[in-house]
């Protein structure tokens, strides 16, 4: 019920006096309260409070009350508790009351998904672009945007002195009381078009490019290059002169092992061999990787394995280069 | 809308493992009568070569990765043999191919990288870098395996 919300009345009064972190710190005190009181389907008194405080924001109230509307009951009234407390901290109320909110069992399709790690970090991060919601963003007036972003980078600047482990505790109440689900924020740069599909946009187009940065790790001589066309080229060609590696490499052994003109069982031991310098450690600590082995018998297993043990045992922590060496020069002391 | 955002994982299994797929194969096509004829070469570099992606593709990521499944598929084909893959969690959507999701600057550059990739004409770009940062670790480790191989059997 709303026993746990502030009257209206003391709501008009008081509103209007509070400055801005005046008025996020009393959304603050009052968040576990509306947290619990939230779940209830009030709509009258709802409709009362918003009539109350919509004068000159009608409009907006109401497209944000429609949209809610058509999103789902519950949460829509959620928000509405949220829209009836103020319009201009409404924002910073309802991403406080989202983040608990959203755990909520009828969700949205509307929110997108990201890990409770990722959203504290996501609150935390010094690009404060990077926190915000997607439902306020409903509203097209730059205006208003920048007033959202004022809010939101004031309560972030306050969830960040207050330590972030104020919203994960707030999440993780509201996660232990309902059924957990996560959420991404993302924040709208001032200036840009805050509409859901450019958001999901934007959302999608910085998750590919995270993972290009991961990709410019990985290949070696990326770092030099900026821009997405030259990361991309660079790449390109690093898989091509990996595939020709592989063939190239597949040439020569098919070269090399005619050549020997062995036969089966002086094949088997010199093969053997080879597997043997190829991982040692396999052979001296991980005896059930033989039995998958079907290849060699097992005497000569048995047999190789006793000779070369000892030495192995300083080759298991070498790095590759010196694997390389070290394997090389096993193998050739078993040949002898 | 966006999926969730869980950290990329691209962990490839050690040398060892790739090397024990490795010469499986290549002693199973030693077993082939045919093979070790002098003649023919160039049959028996592109049996080998097969050999290679097919036990990367195994040892790497098996069935869980999409490039692996379109290998072994590619190569189950060649061979007129039907492969049969345990069915995945998610549909593969065909919603991707939505074009308002395609950036146009970067898709040139998407597109080459999809004909390198195995599997990759069936993927979205986002899905398409985690595949392909799997598949260039994967590749350089048989590489490695590979020529440990061939520096290990050369003619002393």
């Amino acid at each position: 019920m709303l026993e746990g919300l502030v009257s209206p009345e003391s709501l008009s009064l008081s509103y209007a006096d509070m400055s801005v972190p005046e008025r996020l710190k009393w959304l603050q005190q009052h968040q576990q309260q509306e947290v619990l009181s939230l779940s209830s389907n009030d709509s009258p008194d709802l409709l009362q409070i918003l009539q109350f405080h919509g004068s000159n924001n009608d409009e907006l109230l109401q497209s944000t009350f429609s949209h809610f509307q058509m999103v789902g009951s519950g949460f829509g009234t959620n928000y509405n508790m949220g829209f009836g407390h103020s319009h201009e901290a409404m924002d910073g109320y309802i991403s406080r009351t989202s983040s608990c909110q959203i755990h909520s069992p009828d969700t949205m399709g509307v929110m997108l998904k990201n890990s409770e790690e990722n959203r504290a970090i996501s609150l935390k991060n010094k690009r404060k672009s990077e926190v915000c919601l997607i439902i306020v963003k409903t509203r097209e007036e730059e205006k208003t945007e920048k007033k959202i972003k004022v809010e939101a980078e004031t309560e972030s600047n306050i969830s960040n002195k207050e330590a972030s482990s104020d919203t994960s505790k707030e999440t993780s109440k509201g996660a232990s009381q309902i059924q957990k689900l996560d959420y991404i924020h993302v924040r709208a740069r001032r200036g840009e078009a805050t509409d859901r599909h450019s958001l999901a946009e934007r959302a999608r187009r910085e998750k590919i490019s995270k993972k290009m940065k991961y990709l410019q790790d990985l290949v070696p001589g990326c770092n030099t290059v900026t821009g997405k066309a030259g990361v991309l080229d660079e790449i390109i060609n690093y898989v091509q002169s990996l595939q020709r590696q592989v063939e190239f490499l597949s040439m020569k052994l098919a070269v090399i092992n005619p050549e020997l003109e062995l036969g089966v069982e002086d094949l088997s031991v010199k093969q053997f061999q080879a597997y043997f310098t190829n991982f040692p450690v396999v052979i001296a600590s991980k005896p059930s990787v033989m039995v998958d082995v079907p290849l060699f018998p097992l005497d000569q297993q048995g047999s190789l394995n006793l000779s070369v043990s000892n030495p192995n045992q300083t080759s298991i922590d070498a790095p590759s280069e010196s694997w390389e060496t070290q394997s090389q020069s096993l193998f050739a002391s078993v040949l002898r | 809308m966006a999926s969730a955002d869980k950290p990329i994982n691209t962990d490839v299994p050690e040398k060892d493992v790739f090397a024990l797929h490795f010469l499986q194969s290549l002693s199973n096509l030693r077993r082939q009568n045919t093979f070790n004829s002098p003649e023919k070469t160039n049959d028996r570099v592109k049996k080998i070569k097969k050999a290679a992606y097919v036990s990367m593709a195994r040892a790497a990521g098996g069935t869980n990765r999409l490039w692996s499944r379109a290998l072994l598929r590619r190569a189950a084909k060649e061979n007129n043999k039907i492969v049969r893959f345990p069915r995945r969690k998610k549909r593969v959507t065909c919603l991707r191919r939505r074009s308002n999701r395609r950036d146009p600057v970067e898709e040139e550059e998407a597109e080459r990288l999809r004909n390198l990739v195995p599997g990759g004409g069936g993927m979205g770009t986002s899905k398409l870098m985690e595949e392909t940062a799997h598949y260039i670790k994967c590749l350089s480790m048989q590489v490695k395996v590979m020529q440990c191989l061939v520096d290990g059997l050369a003619p002393k």
